[in-house]
């Protein structure tokens, strides 16, 4: 072990080593001439006494450098050396230089931007204190509804949580409350929590307090917790704040609490939730639907996740028995860490860009190492006279490994500059709901990877070549001219380059996949007419809109204002947009079945309120029977429409119309409609959930006819561009409440691109890794058929002189480049076969072996490699014999 | 006479051991006592003195200062420091041991 002094006695010694030599220089001379004066008092003559002390006293510089090298510093001296020379061999050869840094840079530069990425989502550290004992709570093995947890399971549990758990919360996912006041009313991002929430991650809030139990209780108070970033937007950072009363959805909140800044929930949470509300939890089951909730919880100390969920478990089973249409035999509860949690949600999609991106990487490596080794066979010369005058072999590696680590951090450091540059547009391709902790950026655990990976990078292209090139044979080396000992290295060369070529053909394949998924969907018939479509939001809270008259009224004018506006053909709405995948399923009865208690069969469909006019705005063509009138409201008889899908799967061979269904039926009296509906006509079938899924079974409920009109999209069918029609929707809504915020405002067109976000996403990061690894792969070829053609001038000039033509050399040279094409192509098709499987679930109307665009992706890739050989074929052909033949 | 060479390792100890029972002295009186006291047996090529000499610097068995020799010439002088002295009765007893195993292998042999 090295002491704290020695340590200290060596730093000194580093900073003083002009002195340190002076003295060394000093003290040695004495040591002469004090010899020497010995030497010449014992009679001996002034020469031969001064040959004497020196032979006797051995080598004074080496020694100097012996002592100097006792402080252990000589690998840090040896460095500089090697760093100082690597900047002039760098500099020396410009265009070598400028094509492996920009390589690098995009190779490094693409890969912390994906690594970035990954980082927010799968590798940050969780901000809170106990992250690793914090666990999302939900159930599983329920066949009937949805599986979240609703306020009765977590009254239950909440009940027999002490044991388990230091704290047991429930969080509702994000959604977004109305906030009026002086200003616009707007909408804002909120979500609920109960009253152990915060505690259970550990997070106090920075200023005022937590919610309190009784806060948490049907009845309590109405407070608010802010973000930070709220407060500071909207409220100026204002520190009197506390207290305050805020308007949300018509009702007055107080605000308690100021989350600390740096606070992130990463779960359900597509849109940082600036307003905490609390979950008001019942302290007696009631009915127990209700979605968008899961429990959380902080496990006590050797509490183990298994332990917990047997506990938990069977008061599922009794809930079940209490509501048996709400819960399936054998539902368990189900722990999962928060981490995995969010894992489990960004899916495979990052995690095949992170290794496209990693391909491209060791494109660029390939291309690289291939460069070196070329401008290593040129240096053979001096490596071998460096050798002969005693410089070691590990010194030579390590010598080279330097300039190779220098080239990757210059390349490295471009590379972020790049990745800086393109930050925001990758930005704005990353799907909403992957979830993340704290957002997307370069911050220094990025650069502390960036600057790893590029000396990896480095010494993964530097390697090879590096040892290939110190371990020369002397005597040829000295003696040969460079062109001939390039040969072996040549072949290496080739290798590279079909691997650049195989490697880029994968990604290639798997980018063309990934587009043709892209525009197969965009092709694909959505069942409506998304063109000249106006679209936005309209929530209804408060006291105002406090019964399902209120809001049928409502709506009903706002539709009749809309339909009568100049530039407006047809107005309708609708809870949900289609191709957003925001669709409910809802269980129902078939009129055979209405007797039944007991055993009423489950069928499950999908179920839109609309208004009348819906269908005509999208022009969806009526198929049988009529569609709904403005006739169909809460006075008249309940009526559906449905669709073919709907139609075909319930009443085959059948006209369903007349027919008659039970909507909640199966759920028991309290989830079941008051009266059966009766199908009045049936609609052609729309991609509802999403352009990539076929149409499900669906049905239309007439607006008047539900209580579930909240929050509606309207859907205007407009003459002109639909966002031209926007000042005066506004004015005529403002006309009926000024209070109402017009949100989401978008065309039918952005929308349905909008859905589409996730496959564009892949596609163009895949596109873009693809034209990459094309541009690299077509360098490396390039670069070794040039190279080849450098050192076979003279073979040439031969071949030219005894008459061959250049149509023979043109098929020689080419012949060559294509052997290596055609190698790289069979290899990359047959790890394409394997490896495009993994992105299966990400394709959409091809197959991931689709041998069309195997065979199109190959013969383009040829097609490119071809170019790259002939540019420099061409140049071999204009070879003057003479020329050649001289030249050695 | 012939001299030789003194065995590996053993230049730290001769040093010590000099600057033990001399007290302070410079490169040159250190490199002469030794071969004195051996009656000039031993021979350090002299110049190896030095870089041993930094190496017990770094290690904090020396310490040096600059000062002036009889005749007025300034020279580096080497003195032990306690760590020094301890790290010679480890030296020293060490070597006495190997040396005492290998005259028994020699005597028995």
């Amino acid at each position: 072990m090295m002491s704290l002094s020695e340590i200290g006695r060596r730093v000194a010694m580093l900073l003083r080593r002009p002195k340190f030599d002076r003295e060394m220089d000093e003290e040695m001379r004495l040591h002469l001439e004090l010899r020497e004066k010995e030497q010449e008092a014992s009679g001996v003559s002034a020469e031969e006494a001064h040959a004497s002390a020196r032979k006797n006293f051995g080598n004074a510089l080496a020694l100097r450098e012996a002592s100097h090298d006792s402080w252990g510093w000589t690998w840090l001296e040896h460095l500089s050396q090697d760093l100082r020379f690597a900047f002039r061999m760098l500099r020396k050869s410009p265009g070598f230089t400028a094509t492996a840094v920009l390589t690098l840079a995009l190779g490094i530069g693409a890969n912390t931007a994906i690594f970035s990425i990954v980082d927010a989502v799968f590798l940050r550290p969780l901000p809170y204190p106990n992250a690793n004992r914090i666990y999302v709570i939900d159930r599983t093995g329920n066949r009937i509804g949805g599986s979240s947890i609703s306020p009765a399971i977590f009254a239950v549990w909440q009940r027999q949580s002490a044991s388990m758990f230091d704290h047991f919360a429930l969080f509702r996912a994000t959604g977004s409350v109305k906030l009026t006041g002086p200003d616009e009313p707007q909408l804002v991002p909120s979500a609920g929590a109960s009253t152990e929430f915060f505690p259970a991650l550990g997070v106090q809030p920075a200023l005022g307090r937590n919610f309190r139990p009784e806060e948490g209780r049907p009845g309590g108070s109405h407070v608010a917790i802010l973000s930070d970033s709220f407060w500071r937007s909207h409220f100026g950072g204002d520190p009197n704040i506390l207290g305050r009363h805020i308007t949300l959805d018509g009702q007055p909140f107080t605000i308690v609490g100021i989350l600390p800044p740096g606070f992130v929930w990463p779960i359900w949470s597509a849109v940082t939730p600036q307003i905490w509300l609390a979950v008001q939890v019942p302290l007696t089951s009631d009915n127990p639907s209700n979605g968008g909730r899961l429990a959380v919880g902080l496990l006590k100390r050797g509490v183990s996740a298994a332990q917990a969920e047997a506990a938990l478990t069977p008061s599922l089973e009794d809930l079940r028995h209490e509501f048996p249409k709400m819960f399936s035999r054998g539902e368990r509860a189900h722990l999962v860490p928060v981490r995995t949690f969010v894992k489990q949600s960004a899916g495979t999609a990052l995690l095949l860009l992170l290794g496209a991106v990693a391909m491209v990487l060791l494109l660029a490596c390939a291309n690289v190492a291939n460069l070196t080794l070329a401008r290593s066979a040129t240096r053979q010369r001096e490596m071998a006279i460096r050798n002969a005058i005693g410089a070691k072999h590990a010194r030579l590696v390590r010598q080279l490994l330097t300039e190779s680590i220098v080239l990757a951090l210059i390349g490295g450091a471009i590379g972020i500059i790049v990745c800086y540059a393109v930050f925001g547009s990758i930005l704005s391709l990353i799907p909403a709901d992957i979830p993340h902790i704290g957002g997307y950026k370069i911050d220094a655990a990025v650069l502390v990877f960036t600057s790893v990976l590029s000396v990896i990078t480095g010494v993964i292209f530097g390697l090879a070549p590096a040892i290939g090139a110190s371990r020369v044979d002397l005597n040829s080396s000295l003696k040969e001219a460079a062109a001939q000992i390039g040969a072996a290295g040549g072949r290496i060369r080739s290798v590279l380059a079909s691997v650049e070529l195989a490697i880029s053909l994968i990604l290639l394949i798997g980018a063309a996949l990934a587009v043709q998924s892209l525009t197969g969907l965009m092709r694909t018939p959505a069942g409506f007419d998304p063109s000249n479509v106006l679209t936005f939001q309209v929530s209804l809270s408060g006291e105002r809109y406090g019964t399902a008259e209120k809001r049928s009224d409502f709506f009903r004018q706002a539709i009749e204002r809309f339909s009568s506006l100049p530039g407006v053909d047809a107005a309708g709405i609708t809870d949900t947009l289609p191709t957003l995948n925001e669709g409910s399923d809802v269980l129902f009865a078939m009129e055979s079945e209405f007797g039944a208690q007991g055993g009423t069969q489950a069928h499950d469909a999908d179920i839109r309120v609309i208004s009348p006019d819906y269908f005509r705005a999208l022009r969806v063509p009526l198929l049988s029977g009529r569609i709904l009138n403005p006739a169909d409201n809460a006075s008249s008889a309940p009526v559906v429409v449905i669709n073919q899908a709907m139609a075909k799967a319930f009443w085959p061979g059948q006209d369903p119309v007349g027919h008659r269904i039970w909507i909640g039926k199966p759920m028991g009296p309290a989830s079941a409609e008051p009266a059966p509906r009766q199908i009045v006509g049936i609609v052609a079938n729309m991609r509802q959930d999403s352009l990539a899924y076929p149409p499900s079974p669906s049905m239309y409920i007439p607006y008047e006819q539900t209580r579930y009109t909240d929050s509606e999209y309207f859907v205007l069918r407009t003459k002109h561009q639909p966002l031209l029609s926007v000042p005066d929707v506004r004015a005529a809504l403002h006309a009926l409440d000024p209070e109402i915020p017009l949100t989401q405002i978008s065309t039918m067109r952005e929308v349905v691109s909008s859905s589409l976000k996730d496959w564009r996403f892949h596609a163009t990061l895949l596109g873009i890794f693809g034209a990459l690894a094309l541009i690299i792969a077509a360098i490396g070829v390039y670069g070794v058929i040039s190279y080849s053609i450098a050192q076979r001038t003279h073979e040439i000039g031969i071949r030219m002189a005894l008459g061959a033509q250049r149509g023979d050399v043109l098929r020689l040279v080419i012949g060559q480049g294509m052997r290596l094409a055609l190698a790289g192509i069979v290899i990359g098709v047959l790890a394409a076969i394997g490896l495009t499987r993994l992105m299966a679930s990400l394709l959409y109307g091809v197959t991931p072996t689709d041998p069309a665009t195997f065979i199109g992706v190959a013969m383009a890739l040829a097609a490119v490699a071809l170019l790259a050989c002939y540019v420099p074929a061409r140049r071999a052909i204009r070879v003057d014999p003479m020329e050649a033949l001289r030249y050695e | 006479m012939p001299r030789d060479e003194i065995p590996p390792g053993t230049l730290h100890l001769l040093i010590l051991k000099t600057l033990a029972r001399r007290g302070e002295l410079h490169g040159y009186q250190i490199a002469r006592t030794i071969q004195q006291n051996s009656e000039d047996v031993l021979q350090v090529e002299e110049g190896s003195l030095y870089p041993a000499l930094q190496r017990m610097l770094l290690k904090g068995w020396v310490k040096a200062h600059w000062g002036t020799t009889d005749e007025n010439r300034r020279a580096r002088f080497y003195r032990l420091t306690p760590a020094g002295r301890k790290q010679l009765q480890l030296e020293q007893s060490q070597f006495e041991r190997v040396v005492r195993a290998i005259t028994r292998v020699i005597q028995t042999a």
